[in-house]
């Protein structure tokens, strides 16, 4: 009801001033342009044709494209691979999301203060955001070496021998998860250390004179004022684990047996291994499906959580 | 990007060409030729140089070398170009990957121009080693000119022989010499393995290689030569090669169990982790400069003959690749795989030269004289068989790399994993066997 208000009151306004929003319309778009057309040649144009590739497949080995409706996504569905990939990226999703959050939080609070320790350390904990993710992985390689590596080699001082962290199917996937929790937690720790500046000091001196303790202020004052931070860190978060691999490729290539696959590494593998476009394309559109549904459910739990600090 | 930016380039290259025609009559033909780098960057130098070379003796091409990445990055490049319309003159591309480009029809059938020189097919592939026909030759046309080639070979360290009681100028021979060695070689500090018998690279594209190897030694096909539809995973000669790499996880335990990459295990034999190791003859020069200690490098151990498959890349000439730039294309392949050049890449490189001719030469005969290991690599040459290639080669190998995955940790039976593998490699290729050897009369 409240929109339909709105939206009337709108088009009065509109019909009253006739030439002025117009011009501002026109305005507006003109400076867009530029970024309108880029973004209609490189990322609408190609959705738009990947649209049309998730509904077309060779029918004849060599042959042309033709209209093949739904099979594609009936044959990625039926794929034991592709449910496997969906299922790691959700195990991925929730245990690299939740600790880089957590240790984010952590370290935002503990280097809240500016100082020149904190100063310094706060640099380190942000470092590995500057590593390119490959350069990242490759270092990794290193880390993760059976025998060798550096893990390996202190352990093995301790007289312990590691697991084989990137061979075992059983391990794989949480060496992986470490590399993306190191990477990220200091990145989020940014976003974190810039929310707490929104914090009120005078908030936590009356809770003190309240006698709360160190986890009531955490839990009634800090969390709640950090809200919005934590929804964009979450949109972030999730995007990152869908749309970046390259640690994947460069450690594991998804094995061993598909143990590491992920969304995007397995549409790689269908587009270039299998050279099946078809099922590519509509790979693609269930990531684009998902990922549309986190940023847009997202989006509404962060305006929500601005609303209520404005109310 | 640097496809795109560089066909700006060509194209611009090309305007320009049309413009100043008047003033240069003969302009040479420019060609393109696609190039991976599987092992290191100075091979991307070498590159460089050999076609600088081919085109100061060649002054009516002018060809340009552009580097493309690794062989799976080459083939998408390739394919990539070929979709933008402006396909390479020439391309290097792993040789299991002809079959599944010929099938797609993306790479031009040779013969005519191996006519034009004057020769029959057999003639010209005469020259080369009979093991890299089959990866060349499809359905008696000739699609790729055999450019580099590799097989899997035993690396052994000396030191550890002595020290374990074994006779280093007498590497394994049998399955059950290997298996032995291998334990007698395993190292503990109670229940820690300090030191490994054998290592084998089991990760995507090197796994299926070497499990290929070992079905060959123990009297397998692996797969239908004559016809892209077959497979043969779930057979008696697979089964006791993937059962003897599984036992030397768990009965001897002395091959670490989970999988390991190729770099990986290199990395362990030089730092004598793992005191044998399965690898390609590729990485000989890097163990060679890079070793210690002495090492030997023998055949791979046979449990019924003495076979291996080939490794390597071909030259080929893309689909669409119109008559002037193709003939441009032929005359730089046949440069570049002539004995003389072909004895210096492998000299360069470490992979032993396709050209048979190459190896009579002096230069040639000076560096195996004091490389003995390289000729080792050559002598497997007369047991060597085609790679495997299919309909769909990458995702009908990867069925069965996953299996053997699972069955190196520990989490299948090696006839469980077979079966699966063999289900799933059936289910890929189908469309093909369905279009091909089972499209029957229908009345």
């Amino acid at each position: 009801m409240a929109d339909a208000v709105l939206v009337t009151g709108m088009a009065t306004q509109w019909r009253v001033a006739k030439w002025r929003p117009r011009r501002t319309t026109l305005l507006a778009f003109a400076m867009l342009s530029p970024s309108l057309l880029f973004l209609a040649l490189f990322t609408y144009w190609p959705v738009v044709e990947v649209a049309w590739q998730a509904l077309h497949n060779q029918q004849k080995i060599g042959g042309p494209q033709v209209y093949v409706g739904l099979d594609n996504f009936l044959k990625l569905f039926g794929d034991a691979a592709f449910r496997k990939a969906l299922a790691n990226n959700l195990v991925y999703a929730f245990g690299t999301v939740v600790p880089s959050l957590v240790l984010a939080l952590g370290f935002a609070m503990a280097l809240a203060k500016s100082n020149r320790v904190n100063t310094l350390l706060r640099a380190l904990f942000f470092l590995p955001v500057l590593i390119p993710l490959v350069a990242a992985a490759s270092i990794f390689l290193f880390l993760f070496l059976p025998n060798v590596g550096l893990l390996d080699y202190h352990l093995a001082k301790l007289a312990l021998s590691g697991p084989n962290w990137l061979g075992d199917p059983d391990v794989a996937l949480y060496s992986i998860m470490g590399l993306t929790i190191w990477k990220n937690a200091g990145y989020y720790m940014l976003f974190f250390l810039a929310g707490l500046q929104a914090v009120p000091a005078d908030a936590y001196e009356a809770a003190i004179l309240d006698g709360a303790g160190p986890w009531q202020r955490l839990r009634y004052i800090t969390l709640p004022y950090l809200k919005p931070t934590i929804g964009f860190v979450l949109v972030i978060g999730l995007l990152n684990v869908v749309t970046q691999v390259d640690h994947v490729f460069v450690l594991t290539k998804g094995g061993p047996s598909d143990s590491t696959n992920l969304l995007l590494f397995y549409v790689y593998q269908q587009a270039v291994e299998s050279y099946d476009a078809g099922r590519a394309a509509a790979g693609t559109l269930v990531m684009l499906a998902l990922l549309l549904a986190i940023t847009a459910s997202s989006l509404r739990t962060l305006e929500r959580s601005f609303g209520e600090r404005e109310a | 990007m640097t496809t795109t930016r560089r066909s700006v380039l060509a194209g611009a290259a090309f305007a320009a060409s049309f413009a100043l025609s008047p003033a240069f009559a003969q302009a040479p033909t420019e060609i393109e030729l696609f190039f991976p780098v599987p092992v290191d960057g100075q091979l991307a130098r070498d590159m460089a140089t050999m076609i600088k070379e081919f085109n100061e003796t060649h002054p009516a091409i002018k060809a340009t070398p552009v580097y493309t990445g690794s062989y799976d990055e080459t083939l998408i490049k390739t394919r990539a170009a070929m979709k933008a319309g402006k396909p390479p003159a020439a391309a290097i591309m792993s040789a299991n990957f002809l079959l599944d480009l010929k099938i797609e029809g993306e790479i031009q059938k040779l013969d005519d121009l191996v006519k034009a020189d004057g020769k029959s097919n057999d003639e010209f592939m005469g020259q080369f080693f009979p093991a890299l026909y089959g990866n060349a030759v499809i359905d008696r046309s000739v699609y790729g000119v055999p450019f580099h080639n590799s097989t899997p070979l035993l690396y052994i360290n000396a030191e550890h022989f002595k020290e374990a009681g074994l006779d280093p100028e007498n590497p394994p021979k049998t399955w059950e010499e290997f298996a032995e060695a291998a334990k007698k070689l395993t190292k503990r500090e109670g229940d820690r393995v300090t030191r490994w018998g054998v290592m084998a690279p089991s990760n995507y594209d090197t796994g299926g290689w070497l499990l290929q190897a070992l079905t060959y030694s123990n009297g397998g096909r692996w797969f239908n030569l004559d016809y892209a539809g077959e497979v043969y995973y779930d057979a008696p000669s697979t089964l006791g090669a993937l059962t003897f790499w599984s036992d030397l996880v768990t009965k001897q335990k002395a091959h670490p169990p989970g999988v390991q990459a190729g770099g990986a295990v290199s990395a362990a034999f030089l730092s004598g982790q793992t005191s044998m190791m399965l690898q390609s003859t590729g990485s000989l020069t890097y163990i060679r400069s890079n070793a210690k200690f002495p090492y030997k490098v023998a055949f791979v151990p046979k449990n019924v003959r003495n076979q291996v498959p080939i490794g390597g890349a071909s030259l080929v000439i893309p689909t669409g690749v119109e008559e002037a730039r193709k003939k441009a294309a032929w005359t730089l392949i046949t440069w570049m795989t002539a004995p003389e050049k072909s004895g210096w890449w492998s000299r360069a490189t470490g992979y032993f030269a396709p050209n048979m001719k190459a190896y009579d030469l002096p230069d040639m005969k000076a560096f195996m004289a004091k490389n003995p290991d390289a000729q080792v690599a050559v002598d497997q040459l007369a047991f060597a068989k085609p790679w495997f290639a299919t309909y769909k080669t990458v995702p009908v190998r990867k069925a069965i790399e996953d299996e053997l995955q699972a069955v190196l940790s520990g989490k299948k039976s090696p006839k469980e994993a077979l079966v699966a593998a063999q289900k799933t490699a059936d289910e890929v290729m189908r469309p093909y066997v369905e279009q091909t050897a089972l499209k029957l009369p229908t009345n």
